[in-house]
């Protein structure tokens, strides 16, 4: 099947291919069928190459390769592997609860509004940091983590809404489900990205060495 | 040279070299999975391909202005 992508490189190649001409033979802009040639080619295909260049790259920013290829986050790219069964995001990475090609991207852009929008202007600051400021030790997230990201999968599943614990309290599922009880911070699913230990790890290794 | 020496045919030239600069910036950039490629398809790629397809707008609003001998080949 034909990607976006091949799309998009077919439509690049033919606006070079035909601005190519153009810049060869200036002339044929001398009759009327030139003169609309000239304004699609230089014209219509570059912005219609530029909109869909736009997109892909939009769409490609969620890929999980994307997120990793910055140095400082390489170690959460490697808590996706560990084999804590307590662990979150290496359990839904893992066993394909969210899309392993978009792992970062489901579980960290807000599903309000404009999380989305969101996302991406924070995304761009991130690179304003990489290359303009100073990069934290420790990743922090801008806001609490929101149990509406976790809700987008979960509310409604039997395992959710029947889990055991949810459930000795009558209390606890309307607590969560209006975020007022954290699922990560309030001591359930607390093993989150747990860098740190991955860290010690690393460092014990290599001195065992 | 001026711009206005240049002719039409001169300044679509120009604009047709900036927008396959452009275009070759955003096929680059494609391919390079990296926060970076972005930036560059968007302030490399983007400003080329953007004054390319101005300076032939542009060309197309002063083509009537002045008629050169270049432009009656």
């Amino acid at each position: 099947m034909i990607g976006p992508t091949t799309i998009l490189i077919a439509v690049i190649v033919i606006s070079m291919a035909l601005i190519a001409f153009l810049v060869i033979r200036p002339s044929v802009t001398g009759t009327r069928g030139g003169k609309i040639l000239a304004f699609i080619s230089l014209f219509i295909f570059p912005i219609l190459a530029g909109s869909m260049g736009a997109a892909e790259h939009v769409e490609h920013s969620k890929t999980t390769e994307f997120c990793l290829s910055c140095h400082v986050m390489t170690d959460y790219g490697q808590s996706l592997r560990v084999g804590d069964k307590g662990s979150i995001p290496a359990v839904h990475f893992q066993n394909h609860l969210v899309p392993p090609d978009q792992a970062c991207y489901t579980c960290h852009t807000d599903y309000a509004m404009y999380g989305d929008v969101r996302a991406k202007l924070r995304g761009l600051r991130h690179v304003y940091v990489q290359y303009a400021g100073k990069v934290p030790e420790t990743v922090k997230l801008y806001t609490p983590y929101n149990n509406r990201e976790c809700l987008h999968c979960h509310l409604g599943a039997k395992s959710f809404e029947e889990g055991v614990v949810h459930n000795q309290d009558p209390e606890t599922l309307p607590k969560i489900k209006s975020n007022q009880l954290s699922c990560t911070t309030s001591g359930c699913h607390e093993v989150v990205h747990n860098v740190k230990s991955l860290r010690e790890a690393t460092r014990l290794k290599e001195v065992a060495k | 040279m001026t711009l206005q020496k240049l002719g039409l045919k001169g300044r679509l030239q120009i604009s047709g070299l900036l927008i396959i600069a452009g275009l070759l910036v955003e096929l680059v950039t494609l391919k390079w999975s990296h926060p970076t490629a972005f930036l560059f398809f968007l302030l490399l790629g983007g400003s080329l391909m953007g004054a390319g397809i101005l300076f032939y707008l542009y060309s197309l609003l002063t083509a009537g202005q002045t008629v050169l001998p270049g432009d009656q080949k």
